[in-house]
């Protein structure tokens, strides 16, 4: 009995218990036992209700007060012209900018010296725009050039003060010193004083007075004034820049082109409004620029196809063929100077084992090996089946657009033979031809089994590319082109900033490479390959390629004394960039030029491919609208 | 609220600074490890230039006294500026991204309660009719179909076939469809949930009590079935926002929105070091807080459930 007692205690006092921390708050599964309780439950689910609407009004009203400014910003309610070239750039800051989309902005922001145009009949034309006049220089006694340039009466900053000549002594001398830190401070090599490595060099630009400018160039130099209408060149304000973050907001820019920027909502949307303080204020025709900013094509091609976007500059790939069947006045396929190639690592060695070939011999057997493996790819098939994009088959490094002091085309001139442009034929039906040449070469060097048609001994390579659909099937065409014949070729892809790095250390044997111009000048794809040069992937005159003593130099042709036979990359190559960079004369200067070209394709290690095309879909009811051919995008004098 | 519960949540903040502090280290080794760096580029920049870009932001110096300087800036909560988009600060970037990021994400979770909510206790009242069968096979669907097939769908139907909606995601007009996108996973999960545990409460005791006590229909789903039912729903809570911060990367990118996500993203890509950190940080900061909130939801929902 008295054990069921303590028994029926304890029971009870866990039931209690249990009650006890039901009650604790809303439970799980204890029905409600008494009215009272329920009552109690029903007022504190209705309070909790009306709590719970009260936030859910708070948070709509919250949300609408969050959307309605960030609508004001976002939503472009104006008539204005949306466009979309790439998504946020790096920088809108003259001195800075090294891309080709803000290239685009700041022609529209800025007025230089000098500008692009278009005339009716749709050739560029560099004239006058901050400057009077583009005066031709004066020659001095040491050689140097003097250029005097007079500006314009009447010409604000977009905040109303007047543009004078010190603005732009200011900016060259911002941007052309290396301490500032932009990518493109090269461009002012040409200008006296300048110097590569020290931040207390003071360039040769003076204002004399308010409108006067005066520069002095080391040498003439052919292509200055189109260098004027780069950005790089582009006028700012001492006070305006001295903060440090003045290029990326709207209310601290200051410029003083067609356009001041009106809005900029970071990654979504820059809004240029017509500046009226422009000189030329009345050519400019279209009031509001809206620059969407977005570097997904396939959101570009949505919004272009439903009509939001008047111009998007980038297409997917694997839509061209479509687009271009489906919107053929839309689609527009426009030249841009540019080369697509392939390069190998020079110290790459490719010889079979036991080849015996050492030294001098073995470095041009490479490059007879490298130039024979040129001409296996069928560089139509890759323009039209792969790329699709209206590209060129290309023969020679230095792109096609590049033009001679008599106007004519460089790359019609590159090479040595009369029958076809550059160095070896990419007509179609010089197809059989080349592959038979390239099999010649090759089985004096390699073994070739006759009745699989196939070489038996080539070392095994690596095509190194950046991840993309469109690199991985052109290397992929490549592979299969080489797997014909024998050789076998790895595919490798990284990803853009490590591709860069490993290409930059030459750790790779055979890469996928690009190169577009600066300027219309063809130095700028030649003294790339210098020994010291940054962008020298193919590692010239590096390494055991240092030693190589295979190349010759002749300039007596061109009235200087330089003449090397087998001399190596450095006594040749290095040596005649910076006689084209020190030479006055054009046609002397294009003359040797060629002769770079000549010695680069020499080596076998550039494999052209194509020249680039700027692919992009345009409103056709848009007019007024021009491309260059450096890809920089003209909207001011667009109307419809 | 009791000690113990007290003591549990100091012990998880600690627990969670932790997380953070090891987050924050093994990304700064693991990104400076990783070849190429913030000043490279097609062409590249001249010696010159890349060491004085270095010098500038202390990235010449040794990797240990980097490490070092930059804890004791964020510990101040100093994220320093963008080495790629020039004269803007980290902070100033992540700010931009949150502000659309957070809208996305709280659109999408209060649309994902209270559509799935409803439909699922819709689904579990109609049971086994027709209109039941048809809520269980859309969100069966919608759980196993990824956001990025999702987004594309849904651009295709209406940003590019009927135009109703923009497929720029920089407007507010263009935020619908990100925002359906990243509701339609977690609303569809809420709405099997609700009609499971709905299903599961219906058929209880106590609701038999109440039907029997005469209490009306109404009050009787309201008030006592759909208040114990929603317990699985409030749990989901915490997953459902992890899930939303990460399904923004995917979508953001999509529909090109300007959010955090694609900062993220892109700031990886451009070997943008400060980047990097600060959306590391930021991401790793939310999703920590976002497990713990979820945590303590369970203890204070149901009591029975033991925090250690």
């Amino acid at each position: 009995m008295k054990m069921k007692k303590v028994l029926a205690l304890i029971l009870s006092g866990a039931m209690v218990l249990s009650l006890a921390a039901c009650g604790d708050s809303a439970s799980t599964a204890a029905p409600a036992e008494s009215a009272a309780e329920e009552s109690q439950e029903e007022a504190s689910v209705e309070e909790s209700a009306e709590e719970a609407s009260s936030t859910e009004e708070a948070a709509a009203e919250e949300t609408a007060e969050s959307e309605a400014p960030a609508e004001e910003l976002v939503t472009v309610d104006n008539d204005g012209l949306n466009v979309c070239i790439a998504s946020e750039p790096d920088t809108l800051d003259p001195a800075f900018n090294s891309a080709v989309d803000g290239a685009t902005m700041l022609v529209h922001l800025f007025s230089g010296l000098a500008k692009w145009t278009q005339d009716e009949n749709g050739a560029f034309q560099i004239v006058p725009d901050a400057a009077e006049e583009l005066p031709e220089g004066v020659v001095n006694e040491d050689g140097t050039v003097t250029y005097t340039y007079t500006l314009r009466d009447g010409m604000k900053w977009s905040d109303g003060k007047d543009v004078t000549a010190a603005d732009f002594a200011y900016a060259w001398q911002r941007a052309g010193n290396v301490g500032t830190g932009g990518d493109y401070y090269y461009m002012f090599e040409a200008v006296k004083g300048y110097d590569e490595e020290d931040p207390n060099a003071v360039l040769d630009v003076q204002a004399t007075d308010d409108k006067t400018l005066v520069v002095t160039l080391n040498n003439a130099v052919a292509y200055w004034n189109e260098l004027l209408a780069f950005p790089v060149f582009f006028p700012v304000r001492e006070d305006v820049v001295a903060n440090e973050s003045w290029a990326t907001d709207a209310s601290t820019y200051v410029c003083n082109g067609a356009y001041t920027i009106s809005d900029w909502k970071h990654n979504s949307v820059i809004t240029l409004t017509k500046n009226e303080n422009y000189v030329d204020a009345d050519e400019v025709t279209m009031p509001i620029i809206n620059f969407f900013l977005s570097d997904d094509a396939n959101n570009m091609l949505t919004n272009f196809k439903n009509g939001d976007w008047k111009l998007v500059d980038d297409v997917p790939t694997n839509e061209i063929a479509s687009l271009k069947a489906e919107y053929p006045d839309n689609f527009k396929i426009e030249g841009q100077i540019g080369t697509y190639y392939v390069c190998w690592n020079v110290n790459e060695d490719i010889l079979p084992e036991g080849s015996g070939l050492e030294g001098a011999d073995a470095e041009n057997a490479r490059a007879e090996i490298r130039n024979a493996i040129s001409l296996l790819f069928d560089r139509n098939y890759i323009v039209n089946d792969i790329a699709q994009g209206g590209q060129v088959p290309a023969s020679s490094f230095v792109a096609m657009g590049m033009t001679e002091p008599d106007g004519s085309e460089f790359y019609k001139n590159a090479g040595t033979a009369d029958a076809y442009d550059g160095y070896y034929n990419v007509a179609e039906d010089a197809l059989e031809e080349n592959f038979n040449t390239a099999m010649e070469v090759l089985k004096k060097y390699y073994e070739f089994d006759e009745s699989t048609q196939q070489f038996t001994n080539f070392p095994k390579m690596t095509y190194l590319y950046n991840t993309s659909e469109a690199h991985k099937a052109i290397g992929e065409y490549l592979q299969m082109a080489l797997a014909g014949v024998g050789i076998t070729m790895d595919m490798e892809n990284q990803e853009w900033a490590t591709f860069l790095n490993t290409r930059k250390q030459g750790d790779y044997s055979i890469a996928r490479n690009g190169w577009l111009a600066d300027y219309n000048d063809p130095i700028c794809f030649l003294d790339m390959w210098t020994t010291a040069s940054g962008n020298n992937d193919v590692q010239f005159g590096r390494g055991a390629h240092a030693e190589a003593k295979v190349y010759s130099l002749d300039l007596t042709d061109v009235g200087q004394d330089v003449k090397v036979e087998n001399g190596t990359w450095a006594e040749t190559y290095d040596v005649l960039i910076s006689a084209i960079k020190s030479e006055t004369d054009p046609e002397k200067r294009f003359a040797m030029m060629h002769k770079a070209e000549d010695l680069l394709m020499q080596t076998g290690c550039i494999c052209p491919l194509y020249f680039y095309t700027d692919l992009f879909m345009v409103d056709d009811t848009l007019q007024g609208f021009f491309s260059n051919p450096l890809g920089y995008k003209y909207f001011m004098y667009c109307h419809y | 609220m009791s000690q113990k519960t007290l003591k549990y949540i100091l012990k998880r903040i600690i627990l969670a600074i932790f997380t953070v502090w090891v987050v924050i280290t093994v990304t700064f080794f693991v990104m400076h490890s990783v070849p190429g760096g913030p000043f490279v580029g097609e062409k590249a920049v001249t010696e010159a230039v890349q060491k004085q870009m270095e010098a500038k932001y202390g990235l010449d110096k040794p990797l240990m006294e980097q490490y070092w300087t930059y804890l004791t800036d964020v510990v101040q909560f100093k994220f320093g500026p963008s080495l790629k988009q020039r004269g803007r600060m980290v902070i100033d970037i992540m700010a931009d991204g949150l502000r659309t990021s957070v809208k996305l994400g709280v659109i999408a979770a209060v649309l994902a309660l209270i559509v799935g909510v409803v439909l699922g206790s819709v689904a579990a009242l109609r049971r086994n009719t027709v209109l039941d069968r048809i809520i269980m096979i859309i969100t069966t669907a919608f759980v196993s179909m990824p956001s990025f097939i999702m987004g594309s769908l849904l651009l295709v139907a209406f940003a590019i076939k009927t135009h109703l909606f923009p497929a720029n995601g920089s407007t507010p007009a263009g935020l619908v469809l990100p925002v359906i996108t990243l509701a339609l996973y977690p609303m569809s999960y809420i709405t099997r949930l609700t009609r499971s545990s709905m299903l599961d409460v219906l058929g209880q005791d106590y609701i038999r009590t109440a039907k029997a006590k005469g209490v009306s229909r109404v009050k009787m789903i309201f008030v006592h079935a759909l208040k114990n039912a929603l317990i699985p729903v409030i749990t989901y809570f915490g997953p459902m926002l992890a899930y939303i911060v990460t399904g923004s990367l995917v979508v953001e990118q999509i529909f090109a929105v300007p959010g955090i996500g694609r900062a993220f993203v892109s700031s990886i890509t451009n070997r943008d070091y400060m980047m990097i950190m600060g959306t590391t940080i930021v991401l790793a900061v939310l999703i920590v807080i976002m497990n713990l909130i979820s945590d303590i939801l369970y203890k204070v929902v149901d009591p029975r459930i033991n925090l250690e």
